[in-house]
């Protein structure tokens, strides 16, 4: 079972990292083994356990749906699991719901209120229920019998998603980078596998160069645009005559102005993407990132228009190929050794599996 | 029965090439490692099949046998006699059959509970709550119209305090915990209409008196108002809606990407709602008439000349999903003599922009649909 059938030539050169040991560095790529066609009957039966259930399934339906996605991850011919137990999902399920009808008919009843509430919550619950969810994914994740952690605390998250966010309001923007940086960071710094903590590496200038880059090539986008219209169009496109402009012309122009954009969201998703994965040192191993741009934003459009013709159903084959672009872009550059991590404490997974009240497991990305 | 993998211990990530049997003497042992490890089949747990991902099979202490050969581990634990129901779903996650079948039973499923099922549990809440409840809702209500929509009565006092009376004399048998006001406004471009509000207040408009041609008339339409709160409309479908959006939470949460193409669903249950209300209103109206030996047909003419005021007569007999009210055909008879155009008009094909109706909330339940200004 060690011998991996879909072991390929590694991707691209390493960029340049400070690296221990260069000379027996070995790339090992993520694969991706799952298929639309099997996660699509995962899928569908799921659903519909879950309506007749009126929701209660849910909880269950998640765990086979992660099960799925990590169990056909894999690197280095193992593959991830999901741990996380549909009771302790349940309860922080009906948790939500119930919260959220309260809020509905309190929002009925007194709408000033409900809307100070709801920002009171924003701003200190949010953190809470981030840090707390990004607990329990980190903690029902293993990896050869090993499991993630997550140590982050509730001032940190506090300070990554509300503090900076103020200050990158008040300085006009010029934070923003940082910002985005702060809370990879709290997510990935805070992280373990074993009793190997994470260390994230990508640095503020990185963040920096990216954003820039989006701002200059969105601004470049919308002048080239202003200025094909102008002068081909003429000074009617200017006052926005729409009789005088319905052509052929227009249409190409209108075509190449959305592609353009589309292309520039693709390089800052790609871009910020790489950063995030891309910056992640545990121990020994660097994990490595080549998204880009064209063939990420191609898969999100094209997922997007295929699931909204086939009123949802392509769904769970977006989603495969959605995500096995993204892990067949990503390696791990490794010492060769993934197999001296040892668990955390010297105890067996049980000890942290049995934790009780970690039961927020609110998806977000980031 | 052997299969083949490797096992972790869960002390390091180190795994050991492996073999694993399922002995005939109901003990698992596992060959390969340092040392021999065997446990009784009781003691050891089989992570439950999804797709075809790895297996994880776990040990007491903590250590794990992982595999790929999941239909070897199938046919051991059947050998066994280990049935659970997990291997049911993986059984129906596994066929195209089921899979299509499913998908029937989604899309059918979905329509009866949006059709039957959330307003039973709806009308099932609302009668556990109390009429406080309905007071809470409305409460402020009034204010917001007379400053958005209303202006001051510009009816005789003595001419208010006359309906005033019967109106009280309406409501007083009822006893139904609701405490009922009657008031009147200048209605302005909203034009004849009556709103009844959870509060059990009833908000009736100058022109509508106006347009009455008997005082029989305008009880109908008091009746068809207080049917509106006996019935508790504004808090069934409060509940509904909510019991749609937790539905969909629930059901959506996985996913996220076509909850926005299912969010036009509750648009679609709010006008389904009002018609079904106006409904129970308008029989409530006519009950109460025929039991105070007023003539039904009070209420009909009253609706019919409100229909013809708010330039009706265009509106089909089309089932129409969007609309907040039953069409007035259905609601009353109108005589011909009366409406001869309204006659006619019934008979000719809806018209490329059927009126949509003003985004009047529910809670404020008009009489009839007030048409969007041009």
């Amino acid at each position: 079972m060690n011998e991996n059938p879909y072991e390929r030539a590694s991707p691209v050169s390493p960029p340049s990292r400070p690296n221990p040991e260069p000379a027996s560095r070995v790339m090992l790529p993520f694969e991706f083994r799952g298929n639309g066609g099997e996660y699509f009957r995962i899928w569908i039966v799921n659903l519909l356990l879950t309506i007749i259930t009126l929701g209660i399934y849910s909880a269950w339906a998640k765990v086979r749906r992660l099960r799925y996605f990590y169990g056909n991850t894999f690197v280095d011919g193992q593959s991830f699991d999901y741990h996380g137990q549909p009771l302790a999902i349940l309860k922080g399920r009906l948790i939500v719901v119930a919260g959220y009808v309260v809020f509905f008919i309190t929002s009925q009843m007194f709408p000033v209120f409900a809307g100070l509430l709801a920002v009171v919550l924003a701003l200190f619950g949010v953190p809470w229920i981030i840090m707390r969810s990004r607990k329990f994914q980190m903690r029902m994740t293993s990896y050869r019998n090993l499991r993630f952690n997550f140590h982050g605390q509730y001032g940190g998250a506090m300070a990554a998603f509300i503090g900076w966010y103020f200050l990158a309001l008040f300085t006009l923007g010029i934070l923003f980078p940082v910002w985005l940086r702060k809370r990879v960071q709290y997510s990935l710094d805070n992280s373990s596998y074993g009793n190997q903590h994470f260390s994230f590496l990508t640095d503020n200038g990185t963040y920096y160069k990216f954003c820039i880059v989006t701002l200059l090539l969105g601004i470049a986008v919308f002048v080239g645009f202003i200025a094909v219209l102008t002068t081909v169009f003429g000074i009617n496109a200017m006052l926005m005559d729409i009789e005088s402009m319905a052509s052929f012309g227009i249409w190409v122009v209108m075509f190449a102005f959305i592609v353009a954009l589309l292309g520039v969201a693709g390089y800052y998703q790609a871009s910020s993407l790489n950063a995030a994965f891309g910056g992640v040192q545990v121990g020994s191993q660097y994990v490595r990132s080549y998204l880009k741009a064209w063939p990420l934003i191609g898969i999100y459009v094209s997922n997007l228009f295929a699931i909204v013709f086939t009123l949802g159903l392509y769904y769970p084959w977006a989603k495969v190929r959605q995500v096995r672009y993204q892990l067949e872009n990503m390696a791990i550059d490794s010492d060769g050794n993934l197999e001296a991590f040892t668990a955390s404490s010297g105890v067996g997974i049980d000890a942290v599996g049995e934790e009780v009240g970690d039961f927020f497991d609110v998806d977000f990305g980031i | 029965m052997i299969v083949a993998g490797r096992y972790f211990d869960g002390r390091t990530s180190a795994g050991v090439e492996a073999r694993l049997e399922f002995g005939a003497d109901g003990k698992v042992h596992v060959y390969g490692t340092a040392e021999p490890i065997v446990a009784p089949l009781a003691e050891i747990g089989i992570s439950e099949r999804v797709g075809n991902i790895t297996r994880r099979i776990t040990f007491p202490g903590g250590g794990v046998f992982e595999t790929q050969d999941n239909d070897a581990v199938d046919r051991a634990r059947e050998s066994f006699g280990m049935r659970g129901g997990s291997a049911l779903v993986h059984w129906l996650e596994s066929r195209w059959q089921v899979a299509v079948g499913s998908l029937v039973a989604v899309v059918l499923v979905s329509i009866a509970f949006v059709q039957w099922g959330v307003p039973a549990a709806a009308n099932w809440a609302a009668e556990v709550m109390p009429a406080d409840v309905d007071r809470a809702i409305g409460a402020g209500s009034l204010d917001v119209l007379d400053r958005v929509a209303f202006e001051p009565s510009g009816l005789p006092k003595k001419r208010q305090q006359e309906l005033r009376g019967r109106f009280v004399t309406m409501t007083k048998p009822l006893d139904d915990g609701h405490v009922y006001q009657l008031e009147f406004r200048h209605g302005g471009h909203i034009g004849a209409n009556a709103f009844a509000l959870p509060s059990g207040i009833i908000v009736m408009t100058d022109e509508l008196v106006e347009l009455a041609k008997t005082d029989d008339e305008i009880v109908s339409v008091l009746a068809h108002e207080i049917g509106h709160v006996r019935g508790r409309h504004a808090l069934r479908h409060l509940l509904q809606a909510a019991g749609i959006s937790s539905l969909a939470f629930a059901l959506l949460g996985d996913v996220s990407t076509i909850s926005g193409v299912l969010s036009a669903a509750p648009a679609l249950l709010h006008a389904k709602n009002s018609r079904d209300f106006e409904r129970e209103a308008d029989a409530f109206a006519k009950q109460w008439l025929r039991e105070n030996g007023i003539a039904e047909s009070s209420f009909d003419s009253m609706l019919c000349r409100l229909n013809d005021s708010h330039g009706g007569g265009e509106e089909d007999d089309d089932f129409d999903y969007f609309s907040s009210h039953p069409a007035t055909s259905e609601r009353a008879q109108c005589s011909r003599e009366e409406e001869p155009e309204a006659a006619a008009e019934d008979a000719k094909p809806a018209p490329e922009d059927a009126p949509v109706e003003a985004d009047v909330p529910v809670e404020e339940a008009p009489l009839i649909d007030t048409p969007r200004e041009e």
